[in-house]
């Protein structure tokens, strides 16, 4: 752990600090990710700059058109949360899913999105919500899609010292569903996960979005599946066509949590139950 | 440089202020030292150390109320902060309606992981008074024990929740 942590209490104050601080910092959000990799040796950086205290970070906002929900809103208050329910149906359904009770008081969205990992259950989510993701650095502000954000396994598109502001869902009735294999039923980290999120019109598949954990360098939005699915009936066919089209699409590797070909397969019956799974 | 919300370890030690078990308290913590193991040197030994790993639910303390987990705070971000743990909630002769029905269902036998997750039952309780079995299993989630089958924790919480309804209609 660094020897230095700073505690800035609002963004003007954290973008008048930084010049003071010393050069290998890092953003500490709420920890559950970095404290472990510095546990590990996997992190040495001088100085954290706990960002828990951002009143700007800290709220879920409303406009007539998206959902904001800020960085720094842990992953128990995005449960509690209706409007969350409402508009993210994909995510409400994979926060059961994320880690522990214990570790969802800790954890932010923020956080589950700049460590970059391809097995984040939060982001994986987001992207089938089609969530654009909020950044600032200084003065300077930016908006990319989310899927944007990451460009490798722990590697984000993030310039130094740039900061995840929120994240934008758009507001648009629909339904979504989140499956997670794992070791067992709750808090493990997933073999392979499916986050799909579709607009129906009676039984018919007005626009749908598949996103996958796990199974790719990155949190994978599975571009063809999710083009090919819109226009289509809703039923068993459709399910079984879907799966075995997802299969070609993700790239998973074989490593200590599951092994690639196994994982592949998976998809296919995720994606297929995900999709029995909608009303 | 200074600044008012930098805290910066002299001579290895960070000075914090925080309420402890509703006791405003000054701690000095040790550089890289994490919530867990302050809290146990400085006498809190009910704050158990298990995996380490924010895996086990051992080291559950309650800050601002909710449970998190003493292994994966570092101590200093504890400044300002109210942190419970199961001393503050009862005592051998005065015990909380959890402890007293985690003892009377036998809920308890090498006891390590009991204060963690009695920690997590009372954030449910103050949250939902009347939990379903569901709600209970949901919220002991991240618990973990090896010696029972969380068969009788649950009949526990259940008791508990009984229990403080009936106190709440006296």
């Amino acid at each position: 752990m660094p020897e230095i942590i700073v505690k800035p209490s609002d963004l003007k104050e954290l973008w008048e600090m930084l010049p003071g601080l010393p050069a290998a910092r890092r953003y500490l959000a709420g920890g559950t990710d970095i404290v472990t990799a510095d546990n590990a040796g996997a992190e040495s950086s001088e100085c954290w700059i706990d960002i828990s205290g951002l009143p700007e970070l800290a709220a879920i906002k409303e406009t007539a058109g998206a959902l904001f929900i800020g960085s720094g809103v842990k992953i128990s208050e995005i449960e509690n949360s209706k409007a969350a329910r409402k508009w993210c149906p994909a995510l409400a359904a994979a926060i059961p899913h994320f880690a522990s009770p214990s570790l969802r008081n800790m954890a932010t969205l923020g956080g589950n999105a700049a460590n970059g990992s391809p097995c984040a259950d939060g982001v994986c989510a987001l992207v089938a919500e089609g969530a654009y993701v909020l950044l600032a650095l200084k003065g300077k502000k930016r908006r990319l899609p989310l899927r944007e954000l990451f460009l490798g396994p722990k590697r984000t598109a993030l310039k130094k010292d740039e900061l995840i502001l929120a994240f934008e869902i758009p507001k648009r009735p629909h339904a979504g569903v989140y499956l997670k294999l794992g070791p067992r039923a709750y808090f493990g980290i997933s073999k392979a996960a499916v986050a799909l999120t579709a607009e129906l019109s009676g039984g018919t598949i007005k626009r749908a979005v598949v996103a996958l954990g796990s199974v790719a360098p990155v949190p994978l939005l599975a571009v063809k599946t999710s083009a090919w699915l819109a226009g289509r009936q809703l039923s068993p066919q459709t399910a079984a066509a879907a799966a075995a089209m997802v299969k070609a699409e993700v790239s998973p590797i074989t490593d200590t949590r599951s092994e690639a070909q196994y994982r592949r397969e998976m998809c296919g019956v995720l994606l297929e139950r995900a999709l029995g799974g909608l009303r | 440089m200074n600044n008012k919300n930098m805290l910066e370890a002299k001579k290895g030690f960070f000075d914090i202020t925080l309420t402890i078990n509703g006791e405003f308290l000054e701690l000095a913590v040790k550089n890289g030292e994490f919530l867990l193991d302050a809290l146990r040197r400085h006498g809190w030994k009910s704050v158990k150390k298990g995996c380490d790993t924010g895996d086990c639910g051992s080291c559950t303390v309650l800050l601002d109320g909710k449970p998190v987990l003493g292994c994966l705070v570092p101590a200093v971000t504890a400044h300002g902060r109210a942190v419970t743990t199961i001393e503050g909630l009862g005592t051998v002769r005065k015990p909380h309606a959890l402890q007293e029905a985690f003892v009377a269902a036998g809920a308890v036998q090498c006891g390590f992981c009991i204060p963690g997750m009695i920690l997590s039952s009372k954030a449910l309780l103050d949250a939902v008074p009347a939990p379903t079995e569901a709600e209970i299993r949901k919220a002991l989630d991240g618990n973990l024990c090896r010696c029972t089958g969380y068969v009788k924790q649950v009949e526990a919480v259940k008791n508990a929740a009984k229990k403080l309804a009936g106190k709440r209609r006296a």
